[in-house]
């Protein structure tokens, strides 16, 4: 499912592509959707790009866009600003770093990653809005946040695949 | 060399994230003022990608509505004769009640629907309540202002651009909204709790509620007019006591804005003659 990352240079509107795909999914996450709970656990869909795109084209989606894409996405759902930017960024850094090691190794072992890093921002969600709320939230929000986010990785990996593809297609 | 600026630029935006939290929580009015106008460039972006969502919610609820719609006959039937009967009470009451309010000098609260509005977004954190609307500044709606919809309250505006507003839900943590309970008049507060079941705070030692009983605003704080429907007790608990609330917040699709304010009927005052010296000796 996953290849190897692709060296040469960037042009033509190629390079929006990545930060269009998590824009179409912070919208995708803001739309109504009438089904009781589901607000709870909607799955960090943004998150699941970042990482995606951090590990293939992080010279297409940098800290920059990242950064304001997360602000964006604190803007529409109403969050506290920065919260959303300064976990996105921070995932993009630890992917960058350690991207090499993931594309060397298959699908299943980067999902397996993904579990930790994505229970983590759950975390670290959770933290963050207790401590912004000055209150402990239900925990168990978050993490049911994660989860979902685990389970629909294979489908943000094949979606965004599809983006690659066009890249790729492009090139040529 | 680019490491090193990667490693600037990674550290610039964290920076900037941080200071961004921290500070944020202020709200001042430029944060507001620039929320305000992100929201209201992304609205129409969200009323159009959420409209095949609404095309569905439609379909389902036009099925629903079908494959009820003998039974519902027959209820509404028997509650429409109900209705009728009530109407004739609720009339009379009302007469007596514009009398022992005229006669008490109590102040009207004057209601007015400044207007109607689409929610077209909604927050997407288990920490954060709120939906976006398609409606702000330039059609009358002001920070503040009481959101409601057919089957009771459901928040109050904390935001307002100029095409777009953010309404806090009542479920929000942050949401405190005066109430009382219908049968005994005994004033508490609605606070959020982010669950889907807000809990009742302030009620009297002493004072009894059980499951079922109705819940109704007080119309202290000025935001929301008395007597709307909140919804009802829940359940009781040591932790609490959690009230069902009648609008379905997980479910809305349009809403009222609405203005509220107390006008009293001027009191006819004989002029007094302490008051004549005093505004002479002024002169």
């Amino acid at each position: 499912m996953m290849k190897g990352p692709e060296s040469k240079s960037e042009r033509g509107f190629r390079w929006a592509l990545p930060s269009l795909s998590i824009l179409g999914l912070i919208i995708l996450m803001q739309l109504p959707y009438r089904i009781s709970f589901l607000d709870n656990l909607l799955p960090f869909l943004p998150m699941a790009a970042v990482y995606y795109w951090g590990i293939f084209k992080p010279n297409l989606v940098p800290v920059s866009a990242v950064f304001f894409l997360g602000l964006l996405q604190d803007v529409l759902s109403g969050g506290p600003l920065g919260m959303m930017a300064l976990l996105l960024i921070l995932v993009r850094l630890f992917v960058v770093q350690q991207g090499r090691r993931f594309l060397e190794r298959e699908f299943l072992f980067s999902w397996m990653v993904f579990f930790v890093v994505s229970l983590i921002f759950g975390l670290a969600t959770w933290a963050i809005a207790s401590i912004y709320l000055r209150e402990p939230q239900y925990i168990w929000d978050a993490l049911g946040q994660s989860m979902l986010t685990i389970a629909v990785f294979p489908v943000i990996v094949w979606g965004l695949g599809l983006f690659r593809l066009m890249l790729v297609a492009e090139k040529r | 060399m680019k490491e090193l600026k990667h490693r600037f630029s990674s550290g610039f935006f964290i920076v900037l994230a941080l200071a961004l939290l921290i500070s944020g929580s202020s709200n001042t009015s430029l944060v507001n003022a620039v929320r305000g106008q992100i929201t209201d460039f992304f609205v129409p972006i969200l009323s159009v990608a959420s409209r095949p969502l609404q095309a569905v919610d439609d379909l389902i609820g036009w099925t629903q509505q079908v494959a009820i719609v003998f039974s519902e006959n027959q209820r509404l039937l028997a509650e429409n004769a109900q209705l009728k009967q009530a109407r004739i009470t609720s009339s009379q009451l009302a007469i007596d009640n514009q009398r022992l309010k005229r006669l008490l000098n109590v102040g009207e609260g004057q209601v007015n629907i400044i207007a109607a509005a689409r929610v077209v977004s909604d927050s997407d954190s288990p920490f954060f309540k709120s939906v976006l609307i398609n409606r702000g500044t330039d059609d009358g709606v002001l920070k503040g202002r009481a959101v409601i919809n057919e089957d009771g309250i459901v928040g109050r505006i904390i935001n307002a651009g100029s095409s777009s507003s953010r309404v806090l839900l009542a479920t929000d943590i942050n949401s405190h909204i005066p109430i009382k309970l219908a049968s005994s008049g005994i004033n508490m507060i609605l606070e959020g709790d982010n669950s889907p079941y807000p809990k009742l705070g302030f009620l009297p030692i002493g004072e009894e509620i059980s499951v079922g009983d109705l819940i109704l605003t007080s119309g202290y704080g000025m935001v929301f007019p008395p007597d709307l429907p909140v919804g009802q007790v829940l359940e009781i608990t040591e932790e609490g006591i959690k009230i069902k609330l009648s609008a379905k917040l997980y479910n809305l699709n349009y809403v009222s804005i609405m203005g509220y304010e107390i006008i009293r009927s001027p009191v006819s005052r004989p002029v007094s003659r302490m008051g004549d010296r005093s505004s002479k000796g002024r002169e």
